[in-house]
């Protein structure tokens, strides 16, 4: 049965244990409502920056666990970062995107470039991470835990999961709201006071 | 003046760079800053980190900061125009504090000893209004004597929690 990105937002945090969380997109508004905390550090409003932001923190945390939570059109538009882990190779980082061949989600649902036929995973080995792994279920993603945990990384993680559907066809669109343009930020300044190295 | 007065020494900027505490440095490389990438990245206090694009070399800075290293950035012009969204979130409205030290890439020799926004190349006229009008800080190094600059530059980014740049204005010496 296909998954949503609540759903496996939902899982990934029952095996999350101390991981730092790098999300954006709709995966990000799925992590802080399942697992509000100051391991959450979203890269909003910054399209493609979620796997730098993990790199540079798996680089500087060695020693915890650090999940990106792409999205597909994101990592497309900072594809080169792959090549930057593969190359750092950082042991902690476990890079998932959220694979629903969309873009805006639940507004407008385009078409994002390359179609379902682009294979992330091909693309992931080819750079030289430790794995590759593609799930389109529930069960596939519990499957991956003892490959991805535990293991030394980077791993990547393509999670097949379905479009939300659209609610705003009639609808005129809300106002973004300031919390949107604050919140990496605050989240940053909370991560650092969680991690001891504010100030 | 000669050409090679306005070379500052890549050994006065590494030493100044070090003052500062940096342990990290992300960039595209540059054509301008050669001699001072060479210094860096045979550093071994230092963990040099080669970007794809200058985008990445923020984002990267920023998980570094918030990890609990002390980054610092590398680019030259014409990537500093290809990264100002990212610039604007992670340097801006994220505040968090970061040097971009950047090259002044494509300078005619005729530019040396007066100020970049009198170039007759965009690509070294606009670097001073666009951070402006931003409201990123801007240090300009021209020759040796603006060395302080760095100190400056690094002072500023912390005590304002934002991105500074820190303009480059001539090739670095190997000495």
């Amino acid at each position: 049965m296909p998954m949503n990105v609540f759903e496996a937002c939902f899982v990934i945090n029952k095996i999350r244990g101390e991981a730092l969380v790098v999300s954006t997109m709709s995966a990000m508004f799925a992590a802080s409502a399942i697992a509000p905390g100051p391991h959450n550090l979203s890269s909003v409003p910054l399209m493609g920056g979620a796997s730098g932001l993990g790199l540079g923190l798996a680089i500087a945390q060695p020693t915890r666990p650090v999940f990106v939570f792409d999205g597909d059109a994101s990592l497309l538009m900072e594809l080169g970062t792959m090549a930057q882990i593969a190359g750092e190779a950082p042991a902690n980082l476990v890079h998932f995107v959220f694979n629903n061949n969309t873009q805006f989600g639940a507004i407008a649902n385009l078409d994002r470039p390359g179609g379902a036929a682009f294979d992330f995973c091909a693309v992931a080995r080819g750079a030289g991470y430790k794995t590759a792994h593609s799930a389109d279920s529930i069960p596939d993603l519990i499957a991956l835990k003892d490959k991805i945990l535990g293991q030394p990384g980077p791993h990547f993680v393509e999670l097949r999961i379905m479009p939300q559907p659209r609610v705003l066809t009639e609808m005129p669109q809300p106002e973004l709201p300031d919390l949107q343009f604050q919140r990496m930020a605050a989240e940053a300044r909370a991560m650092m006071q969680h991690l001891g190295t504010a100030g | 003046m000669a050409i090679t007065d306005y070379a500052i020494a890549a050994s006065l900027l590494h030493a100044e760079i070090k003052a500062q505490g940096v342990d990290a440095v992300t960039t595209v490389p540059d054509l301008i800053q050669f001699a001072l990438h060479d210094r860096l990245k045979g550093d071994p206090e230092i963990r040099y980190i080669e970007c794809a694009a200058e985008n990445q070399a923020l984002t990267v800075a920023t998980g570094l900061y918030i990890g609990g290293k002390k980054p610092m950035v590398m680019m030259q012009n014409q990537g500093l125009f290809n990264c100002i969204n990212t610039l604007r979130s992670v340097g801006i409205d994220a505040r968090i504090p970061m040097v971009l030290s950047v090259g002044a890439f494509g300078r005619e020799f005729s530019n040396l000893g007066k100020p970049t926004t009198e170039s007759g190349r965009v690509c070294l006229n606009k670097v001073e209004p666009v951070m402006a009008a931003l409201g990123v800080p801007y240090f300009h190094l021209e020759t040796a004597d603006d060395i302080g600059k760095v100190a400056e530059a690094f002072e500023t980014s912390r005590k304002n929690e934002c991105a500074v740049v820190l303009n480059i204005g001539f090739f670095p010496s190997w000495s």
